[in-house]
């Protein structure tokens, strides 16, 4: 038996014949990561979208205008991943009978529904609010802005509570550092969609001021990873450590590609003149949304294998680590 | 009548409506045929669950059977596990209750073979869904399809499921599971149709040893109570209770389970948490601290946004 990087050994009590004590939850972790990634990257651009409108109704139109229409991942594209990943998809609708508010996948449907509707407000004002008849559009999607952005900050880190709120070892071990985690890997992705979007129209004084976001919230990130993975050790939960998934997507992927290495990318294009900083901002923007996309399938990955673990979930059960009130 | 090894005579409970059925062949169900079998008048609005005295068990797996039967579930694996007498492996979407056979072992982790007459080196434990009293798959289903029952058990709703497997990870036993081939979440249900009609669940009543009892979740905690009482004066100091009002098994909110069970060693050699948590309870921390990481994030972003002129 391995002895933990944290406070106390790891648990070496008893297990029946080693056989899992919980069960994994069956979600493709793909595609569910999939959805997670992009209900946060659509999510925050509606926020981000809102914001730029409110700092400079003129100045930021166009990284308004993208953020609107970044938003429809999530209605289109995410909504189809999460009716994909029911086993009985046909009734998906089934989702809206009821509304429970210990269930976060309830709460979350209900965030969904809200930020498509407004969504859809916000980007019909943008794209028919000049044609003549539907100029009525134009006033109701600047309504729907305010509406559109708080659900869109819900929608980007609703999912980490979904996952703390189970029983599955590392996602229950650290509810607030997971959320702050998605959060921030949220707010990161969706500016770094945005500046993509901006460099490619040439703007690159909007993309660095997106950029400069980008870093705070790749900052905020990387400190919740750190607290992550003390927690884990702590706990004696070492799936994110060695398992296959946890050293590729949680280790690369999220932390190297997705963190350390925009983070180095933008500093340094910020350092830069900003027309020529213009390659290494691109770099760092994919990057974080590569990463952004491995925190979300390595978190899920690496949290099927602690429930799959009776030594990790039997001794993450313990007394000692019940909260305390 | 049986005799008692001292000789004298001890008498068999019948219940009196018992001499109103004397023939083999009936017409019908027995109307509240639950007080015959097991003394419990099944009534809505009251709380009913299983006592499990792991004591009494002697892994005959009958409630696995009855359960099977009752329920029309199929069979699971066929095959050998390769450990223990046990090859049904745990509890699944077609398995409701599962015998876990554990044998004792010296200290050096080798297999006893020194005994005191009579005594079995074989734990034994029939597990099952613990109808948990705030039951996290319940809480945690996004349809409704899982509710709770008149009789204070927890049931999935077949025509109501749509898959999502939420529930499957919300539980801190590892008990509901997901058939692929149907694609719904399934598990115990505590034989709710057969409480409907006034009948104890199968498992119970299949159970030669009354290792597995049914009744009013009050009336069986009492009982369980009294019966580590007698177990620890007979010297069995490790008798203890899993799942009764916030003990172990039912902590960290989860209040009590409806099934719960006598063990006589740690609950992890059986495979159960010794300190589950409700869940439910990490909701709330979760969604203000991601609420708080936007809104500080969204904060440095207007200043960021609104600095430049």
């Amino acid at each position: 038996m391995r002895d933990a990087p944290g406070p106390g050994p790891d648990y070496d009590g008893p297990t029946y014949y080693d056989r899992p004590s919980l069960k994994p939850a069956p979600f493709n972790t793909t595609v569910v990561g999939g959805y997670i990634f992009l209900a946060g990257l659509a999510g925050t651009a509606q926020m981000l979208a809102a914001l730029a409108h409110r700092a400079r109704p003129r100045g930021f139109r166009r990284v308004a205008r993208t953020g609107h229409a970044l938003s429809l991942l999530a209605p289109t594209l995410g909504a189809s991943l999460l009716i994909y990943d029911l086993h009985t998809p046909q009734r998906f609708a089934n989702m809206l009978r009821i509304f429970r508010r210990t269930s976060p996948m309830s709460i979350g449907t209900w965030v969904l529904m809200a930020f498509s509707g407004s969504s859809i407000a916000t980007v019909a004002g943008d794209w028919l609010g000049r044609v003549p008849g539907l100029r009525w559009l134009r006033p109701v999607g600047r309504a729907a802005e305010l509406p559109a952005a708080v659900s869109g900050a819900a929608l980007g880190t609703y999912t980490a509570a979904l996952l703390s709120a189970t029983s599955t070892p590392l996602w229950a071990a650290a509810p607030r550092a997971l959320a702050v985690r998605f959060g921030a890997s949220s707010v990161a992705s969706a500016c770094a969609a945005l500046s993509l979007a901006e460099r490619q129209a040439d703007n690159h004084r909007t993309a660095r001021d997106l950029d400069t976001i980008a870093l705070a919230a790749l900052g905020v990130e990387l400190a919740a990873s750190l607290a992550c993975r003390r927690r884990w050790r702590a706990l004696g939960l070492h799936a994110a450590e060695d398992t296959p998934a946890g050293a590729v997507l949680m280790h690369g992927g999220a932390d190297l590609v997705g963190t350390a290495v925009p983070m180095t990318l933008h500093a340094a294009a910020l350092a830069a003149p900003p027309a020529a900083s213009r390659r290494g901002s691109a770099l760092g923007s994919l990057a974080i949304l590569a990463g952004s996309l491995c925190l979300r399938i390595g978190v899920l990955e690496t949290g099927d294998a602690t429930a799959l673990r009776p030594r990790e979930s039997l001794g993450f059960a313990q007394p000692k680590n019940l909260p305390r009130r | 009548m049986p005799v008692t090894a001292e000789g004298s005579v001890q008498t068999v409970h019948v219940h009196p409506r018992a001499r109103d059925y004397p023939g083999s062949f009936l017409d019908g169900v027995i109307p509240q045929e639950a007080e015959l079998t097991c003394g419990t008048r099944i009534e809505p609005g009251k709380s009913y669950g299983f006592f499990t005295d792991t004591t009494l068990c002697i892994g005959c797996k009958a409630c696995e059977v009855a359960c099977k039967e009752w329920n029309a579930l199929p069979a699971d694996q066929i095959g050998f596990t390769g450990m223990s007498y046990d090859n049904t492996g745990g509890l699944s979407a077609n398995t409701w209750r599962h015998v876990a056979f554990i044998e004792k072992r010296g200290p050096t982790g080798t297999r006893q073979t020194d005994q005191a007459a009579f005594q079995s080196g074989w734990l034994m434990m029939s597990d099952v869904c613990k109808h948990c009293h705030n039951a996290p798959c319940l809480e945690a289903c996004p349809t409704g399809a899982l509710f709770r029952t008149e009789f204070d058990t927890v049931v999935v709703q077949q025509d109501i499921c749509n898959g999502c497997g939420y529930c499957v990870p919300a539980c801190p036993f590892g008990v509901v599971d997901l058939n692929p081939l149907d694609g719904k979440a399934h598990k115990c249900t505590l034989c709710y149709d057969r409480l409907k009609g006034g009948l104890e669940p199968a498992c119970a009543k299949a159970c030669p040893t009354d290792s597995i009892q049914f009744g009013e979740v009050p009336v069986l905690q009492a009982r369980a109570e009294a019966r580590v009482e007698q177990l620890q004066q007979l010297g069995v100091a490790g008798a203890h209770l899993y799942g009764a009002p916030e003990g172990e098994g039912a902590t960290g909110g989860l209040g009590h389970l409806n099934a719960f069970f006598l063990l006589t060693e740690r609950p992890e050699t059986y495979g159960l948490p010794p300190a589950p948590t409700r869940p439910a309870n990490r909701v709330a921390p979760g969604l203000l601290a991601g609420l708080a990481t936007m809104a500080g994030l969204a904060v440095t972003a207007l200043a960021l946004l609104g600095g430049r002129r």
